[in-house]
């Protein structure tokens, strides 16, 4: 393999190395150097996880060939603060909670330190401009500009270090704002994540995934694959010596695809080799032969006799059905004033974990087979691996990396199992660390629902009776449907104690990508439903928003729409800390924000313009 | 994933000429890499393999600008990040500012250079709409049998369609001159699906110079990108303002006249209508910039959205 | 800025309720505890950390319970070979299920290392006090660290360790009405949103968004604020911007960041919480949780607060730009 000489500083020490001409700086700096506080959360220069300095200017090292980095200096976020010791800024993001998962959180600190630099007296929207490359999915940012206007303020001299400190513990820890015990390791970017974590002989996977929706694999022939250079080990589904098939209700996919795949992406065999490059050169050279298969590709036409099969077997796509029944809802109609109906849509969602998902798998010396990944849900997964490996549940052992980020979405077992394949095949461990693309187009989704919603009321704002009727696509295979629609269905008509409910949810098989397990797990589409329609029937009665829910709203021993009697329901106090809190105009919701007088006043922020560094006139003077 | 077996640094155009001799129809050139490794990956290109990367961000020749005879000389590794930085560049050409605070982030635009966006020829790079307003024009430089050669295209003429431009194989992007514009009020409007990292679905680049005795407008720059193959200049449009009152009405009596310019097969009807709002906006922000706001009536029809 | 009169303000509300841990499940956790030499203490339990702050929490129920410092608490954690069953990390049930299993672990390893020191101390085990690295018998001069009441524990050969499991008591739902009780602690949470709608674009602004949760007890408010804060942008990107997105053949549109889009911080609220607090009757805590229940009001409070600022309801999410702008030319067009 060719090799150019780099030479670098990085974080005060010269390096000098032979390395790949197609490393870049992310790669050179986190195989090279070993330095993984710069992370590869999306490969492409769209999230700032892998921001460092060079030359003193905060670059995305994804983006940057290693060879351009030739005779530059480094920083990374290992060179920040002595060892041992915090910057004033990581310092504030202790204090403040900025770091959640913590995957973002190198970059979101280089950033930041990089905007404090510049200009050590930033505005907030300033801050914010220079944070814009950075993306953070678990604080919502809020937490992070407040640790960056503390440090700011500290390195200003504006407010003294003290501020830094934690709040003083009063009566119980019960409480208190402790600080995270685990932020230190995550701002200087010293935590190992599983795409982090090497060993001695690893090897790396890679997948081979289809390109079809729905289609019979006629062959399979990896013998060429076999034969190429760093290839140790190619796994199919006939490796697998067990029950093959998981999934987080219904075990209906295997580890690898079994004579048939299902979606775009379905994994179809795995190379572990090498390096990556090795592996996936060696992608190439495995033979598919697809018979193409007609494939359905919306829910409601999933549904209709004749459609075809997702999963033969099954008499039709229909994954989950969940009927509520409370009451009579013919009963409650009659007795409505008015009666609203509406469809609501809603989308497919990406969890976009800033951590794409990773693991190292090896077999112990007494045949255990390890597996370190970001699982949500180690304790299933060690479960259904055990059937799959046909071994004695103790020895599969499955530890739970640092996870950056999950949402519900790592709670699925797409890769662990191919993992284990390849570790117990070619007796070395074996990494796999996803693409941010790959993740995209293989991780489950959040599911889309079409929700056609009925509500009843009388005149005086009661709510008679609820009906919903949802349709949502669960893709290929089940993973979290059935637990999706059973959350969707029994929170689905709010908060309100209602007489009479009708709610059936259907999880429907498709040739999409699949659907699954993510924040709040069906419940949030359907209370944006309701939650939509309680401000339609607000407008329609000429009553405000808080006291049409407040009219309906379950009170202490009210009774659910699963017919479950409740305690204490803190709902009304809910309501009226939010209305006072907010500064609420009682109002009808009748698109009266031109009239309404509690706009613009604290708890906004301005509109987000662009350009607040050229507006500032101060270095216009000084030039 | 991207790949090379070799990766080279010139120093010098003569370097740099070098190289494209020594590997013709095996190289790639690199300024700044930020569309080369994105555009490298799945759902793209994907695995790519380049035998050399010849990089030129550091040919001495393409840095710096200078202004000449009207006209301001940008060497091509001038980068997004000086447009906000460089004092010489905000007085000169005040709406490359604008435009590059929309560009990508912070760290995208301390590594692409201008050349590179124009280069690629993107019907939604930013910095080609206010390139084509300023009279912008490419220096295009090759060398054959040792003698150099250099031809200067229009930015206009030079964008010929999505990601194809003028360039010849073995030609060399080393200089791009535009019009200066010091005294000029200008504004970029742009829209996408956020306020960061932000690929336009429109956008406006407008330049504005104001007769203050008559509070007339004295010449005016309208281009436009992101609605069609190629950005373009709105020259009926500024024709027709010039000499025109500066008010309110004026700028917004051309919203029904910019339909045309939406060209792109794909969200034509959403285009033309923000179009039509932004042309208005720009040039009032335009004229914000020189301290003349005209004062807005409220728009038709929109006081009676509310039921 | 000129002022083309194109944008127009508004707000919404939304309403909401969850339901903690596993839904109509029996759910446990399990974990052990021990007071370590030092006054220290090791805790393990099967899953702990994505990313939430749990694994501080739980070093605050262990060292409330058991008299030390949270900084004091070692946690062994998320090893299917190593430690207790606890379930999985989701279902907003960690700081329910595996917080109580952990404080009554440790409450257990705690009661063991007293009774030892109260039959030396010849006091009644409940009289002894522990806090903050120390145990005292209130009324006598009795004082000893924890790092000193652990070895004089040792020394008479007891090793003060506890364990538990902890379960919350679910039950499925009947197949044919769906009746059941699928929790047994539920929290509710309303959020008001404020937005800048362009009428020029059809971009939508979050200005502001209020937030008030009932979230049992706040065992940390600063990270209950953290997800909150979390979830509202998470509602933001669905609402306004997320999309994933299929061709006809099942192929992503959407396949990297670049065309999938995320809120970045120039496109987020500022957010205000107010924690409620209705303590859970059935748990050792009072705790309930926060995680997911903070999500599901973002996107219809923002929805509603788009109608309270431009007259027009869209019912289909996201509400980007386009369909924004489609929306109301339509209400335009009906109007006409």
């Amino acid at each position: 393999m060719p090799k150019i000489t780099i030479q670098t500083t990085v974080n005060g020490r010269s390096v000098s190395k032979d390395v790949d001409p197609s490393l870049r700086l992310l790669d050179f700096l986190r195989e090279e150097l070993y330095l993984t506080g710069a992370k590869e959360g999306c490969g492409a220069g769209e999230c700032g996880t892998c921001s460092v300095f060079v030359d003193g200017v905060l670059m995305k090292s994804c983006l940057m060939p290693a060879g351009k980095a030739q005779g530059t200096t480094i920083e990374t976020v290992e060179g920040l603060a002595e060892r041992n010791r915090l910057t004033v800024l990581q310092q504030a993001f202790h204090k403040t909670g900025a770091s959640q998962c913590g995957y973002c959180i190198p970059g979101m600190v280089m950033a930041a330190t990089s905007c404090l630099r510049g200009n050590p007296h930033a505005s907030l929207d300033e801050i914010k401009e220079h944070l814009g490359g950075n993306i953070c999915r678990c604080t919502g940012y809020s937490k992070i500009f407040e640790a960056v206007e503390l440090a700011r303020d500290v390195l200003n001299g504006s407010v003294p270090a003290t501020a830094l400190q934690e709040d003083a513990f009063k009566d119980s820890f019960l409480g208190a704002n402790v600080r995270r015990l685990d932020a230190p390791s995550k701002v200087t970017g010293a935590l190992k994540y599983a795409g982090d974590m090497t060993m001695p002989g690893m090897l790396h996977l890679q997948v081979l995934r289809s390109p079809h929706a729905h289609a019979r694999i006629v062959s399979l022939d990896t013998s060429e694959a076999e034969r190429m250079p760093g290839v140790e080990a190619v796994v199919t589904s006939a490796d697998v010596p067990g029950v093959d098939g998981y999934g987080v209700f219904i075990h209906d996919q295997p580890v690898l695809a079994r004579g048939k795949v299902r979606f775009v992406g379905d994994a179809v065999a795995a190379i572990a080799a090498e390096t990556v490059a090795q592996a996936r050169d060696a992608l190439e050279k495995i033979k598919v032969v697809y018979e193409e298969l007609p494939a359905v590709f919306d829910a409601e036409e999933a549904m209709k006799p004749g459609a075809p099969l997702v999963h033969e077997g099954n008499t039709d796509n229909i994954c989950q059905h969940i009927p509520i029944r409370k009451g009579n809802i013919e009963d409650g109609f009659a007795k409505a004033d008015v009666i609203l109906e509406e469809t609501f849509r809603t989308q497919r969602v990406e969890h976009a974990y800033l951590e794409p998902e990773a693991g190292l798998a090896y077999v112990e010396p007494d045949g255990t087979v390890t597996i370190h990944s970001p699982s949500q849900n180690i304790t299933h997964h060690r479960h259904m691996l055990a059937h799959i490996l046909a071994m004695p549940i103790n020895k599969v052992r499955m530890i739970m990396s640092p996870v950056g980020g999950g949402f519900g979405g790592k709670e699925d077992m797409i890769y662990q199992g191919i993992l284990a394949l390849a570790a117990i095949k070619s007796r070395r461990p074996v990494r796999y660390v996803f693409t941010r693309e790959e993740s995209i187009l293989v991780s489950a989704k959040r599911h889309p629902f079409v929700m056609r919603l009925r509500m009843g009321l009388t005149k005086d704002g009661r709510i008679t009776a609820t009906h919903m009727h949802s349709i949502s696509d669960g893709g290929a295979y089940a993973l979290s449907t059935p637990g999706v629609m059973r959350k969707h269905c029994i929170l689905g008509a709010g908060p309100y104690e209602i007489d009479n409910v009708r709610i059936d949810a259907y999880g429907i098989y498709t040739n999409n990508t699949p659907s699954g397990a993510f924040r709040t797990f069906g419940a949030m589409q359907s209370l944006f439903a309701t939650e939509s329609m309680m401000d339609m029937a607000a407008e329609k009665l000429g009553l405000d928003p808080f006291e049409i829910r407040r009219i309906n709203a379950m009170r202490d021993g009210a009774v659910t729409h699963t017919q479950q009697k409740l305690g204490s329901v803190s709902m009304l106090q809910v309501l009226d800390t939010l209305e006072k809190g907010s500064r609420w105009q009682p109002g009808v919701p009748n698109g009266r924000g031109a009239t309404r007088d509690d706009l613009g006043g604290p708890g906004t922020r301005a509109p987000c313009t662009l350009g607040v560094r050229l507006r500032d006139t101060s270095d216009v003077a000084a030039e | 994933m991207l790949r090379c077996d070799d990766y080279y640094l010139p120093a010098t155009l003569d370097e740099a000429f070098d190289l494209i001799e020594r590997f013709p129809g095996e190289h790639r050139i690199i300024a700044g890499g930020t569309d080369l490794l994105p555009w490298a990956r799945e759902g793209r290109a994907g695995d790519v393999h380049i035998p050399v990367l010849i990089d030129i961000s550091r040919v001495a020749e393409m840095r710096g600008q200078k202004a000449q005879d009207g006209r301001i000389r940008l060497g091509a590794n001038t980068t997004f990040a000086e447009f906000l930085k460089d004092p010489f560049l905000k007085r000169h050409l005040p709406v490359m500012a604008h435009a590059a605070i929309w560009f990508a982030d912070d760290q995208l635009r301390a590594a692409a250079t201008l050349a590179g966006n124009l280069v690629n020829g993107s019907p939604a790079g930013d910095g080609i709409p206010p390139m084509v307003a300023m009279e912008g024009s490419v220096v295009l430089e090759s060398r054959k049998d040792g003698k150099r050669h250099t031809r200067t295209v229009p930015v206009a003429d030079f964008i010929q369609g999505p990601g194809k431009t003028l360039l010849e194989p073995g030609e060399l992007m080393t200089a791009i001159e535009c019009d200066d514009m010091e005294g000029w009020g200008s504004a970029f409007e742009k829209v996408g699906h956020r306020r960061s990292l932000v690929i336009s679905t429109c956008c406006v680049a407008a330049l504005v110079k104001v007769d203050w005795a008559t509070r007339r407008f004295a010449d005016v720059r309208l281009a436009i990108g992101a609605v069609g193959p190629v950005p373009c200049r709105a020259k009926e449009l500024e024709q027709s303002l010039i000499g025109q009152p500066v008010t309110a009405e004026t700028i917004r009596s051309l919203s029904d006249r910019t339909a045309g310019f939406v060209r792109s097969r794909s969200r034509q009807e959403y285009r033309r209508k923000v179009l039509a709002s932004f042309v208005e906006r720009a040039l009032g922000d335009a004229l914000d910039e020189l301290g003349i706001a005209p004062v807005s009536q409220p728009v038709h029809g929109e006081e009676r959205l509310h039921a | 800025m000129y002022d083309d009169g194109r944008k127009k303000r508004g707000r919404g509300m939304a309403a909401g309720w969850y339901g903690i841990a596993r839904t109509a499940a029996i759910d446990r956790a399990g974990a052990w505890a021990e007071l370590d030499d030092g006054g220290t203490a090791k805790v393990v339990t099967g899953v702990t950390e994505i990313g939430e702050g749990i694994l501080t929490v739980l070093a605050q129920i262990a060292a409330e319970e058991m008299g030390i410092r949270p900084e004091d608490v070692t946690i062994g954690d998320n090893d299917t070979a190593r430690a207790p069953e606890a379930a999985h990390a989701g279902a907003t049930r960690q700081t329910y299920m595996i917080g109580n299993a952990v404080a009554l672990a440790a409450r257990e390893a705690r009661n063991r290392l007293v009774s030892v020191i109260a039959e030396k101390w010849q006091v009644p085990a409940e009289s002894i006090q522990t806090r903050n690295g120390e145990m005292w018998a209130p009324g006598t001069n009795l004082r000893l660290t924890m790092e000193e009441a652990v070895a004089q524990c040792k020394g008479v050969g007891v090793v003060p360790v506890g364990s538990a499991s902890f379960t919350a008591d679910h039950t499925a739902l009947d197949p044919v009405d769906g009746s059941g009780r699928p929790w047994q602690a539920y929290v509710f949470g309303a959020q008001v949103a404020e937005v800048e709608v362009d009428t020029a674009t059809g971009e939508v602004q979050v200005l502001g968004i209020w937030a008030a949760h009932d979230v049992g007890r706040a065992i940390n408010p600063r990270g209950v604020e953290g997800q909150i804060e979390g979830a509202v942008v998470m509602g933001v990107g669905q609402a306004l911007m997320e999309d994933y997105q299929l061709d006809d053949q099942g192929r992503t549109t959407t396949p990297g960041f670049a065309k999938y889009i995320l809120p970045t911080a120039l496109d987020v609220p500022q957010v205000t919480s107010f924690i409620v607090e209705d303590p859970d009757p059935l748990s050792p805590l009072g705790a309930k949780g926060i995680g997911e229940p903070a999500m599901v009001q973002t996107a219809p409070a923002i929805l509603n607060a788009i109608y309270d600022a431009i007259g027009v309801r869209i019912t289909t999410l996201p509400a980007t730009p386009e369909r924004v702008l489609e929306a109301l030319a339509s209400k335009r067009e009906k109007a006409a």
